[in-house]
């Protein structure tokens, strides 16, 4: 089942790649450079993905006490922070020709800041507690509490007045973007799903693995 | 508008070689735990 995932994951990122750098029309006013959302809006979405299963795993281990919820928000957390990193990285590169800037304290880009430095966090608090019970429980309530950031991140350029865009895919109006570029966004983040749902089975199972028997 | 490839390609370069080296530290440490896992018994 990894196995499969991690193929059709290698396929996606391929077909990703094909449709963004070979049917997607090159941007009427950014150029180029537009290029760089067919990885950056699917790493964002799919960092929003594991972080609410961070929160799904919490709110499960607290209910329970199942070790699975807690390898489960323990492996998406470390999977998010990957996924929110390279989300900030690449953003940046854009706003460099675009922007002129590398960065800036807009509302977008510091509430995303914030969501990986919590995160980060996070995965600190878990590596600083030894005892399993403490541990999980511990963090079960930062990944419960972390979890408020995720919709600050998506209406922040909504709410305040921010040099990033407004949602151009997940907002309430129809999207304005061009069909081949809508088309090459999806099959990315389709792509990128599946490169998550691969890392996360692995993590998972090497969680499981290195549990005491 | 000037081309910019250089700034997708260094965006599009990071990504890969940051999730490739993600997927090699987690195929290092499930070899490192089924490597503990096989001598355990032996061990015992």
């Amino acid at each position: 089942m990894t196995r499969a995932l991690g193929w059709l994951a290698v396929l996606g990122l391929a077909a990703g790649l094909a449709a963004g750098f070979g049917y997607a029309p090159r941007e009427a006013v950014q150029g180029n450079v537009q290029r760089i959302m067919y990885l950056h809006v699917p790493a964002v979405l799919t960092a929003y993905l594991a972080f609410v299963l961070v929160l799904v795993g919490s709110i499960g281990y607290l209910a329970t006490r199942r070790p699975g919820w807690d390898r489960l928000a323990a492996a998406a957390g470390e999977i998010g922070v990957l996924f929110t990193g390279l989300t900030i990285v690449s953003g940046s590169i854009w706003g460099k020709p675009t922007w002129g800037t590398w960065w800036t304290w807009d509302a977008r880009l510091t509430s995303t800041a914030v969501l990986f430095c919590v995160y980060v966090g996070y995965l600190l608090l878990r590596s600083l507690i030894e005892d399993p019970d403490a541990r999980s429980r511990y963090a079960a309530v930062v990944g419960i509490l972390g979890a408020v950031n995720i919709p600050i991140v998506h209406f922040s350029v909504k709410w305040w007045r921010a040099l990033h865009q407004p949602s151009t895919i997940l907002g309430p109006e129809r999207s304005p973007i061009d069909p081949a570029i809508g088309l090459a966004l999806f099959v990315n983040w389709v792509a990128f799903t599946l490169l998550f749902a691969y890392f996360l089975s692995r993590r998972m199972e090497i969680a499981r693995l290195e549990e005491p028997t | 508008m000037p081309s910019n490839w250089g700034y997708v390609f260094a965006a599009y370069g990071i990504a890969a070689v940051t999730l490739l080296a993600y997927w090699r530290h987690l195929a290092r440490r499930a070899r490192a735990v089924a490597a503990h896992r096989a001598a355990k018994p032996r061990a015992a």
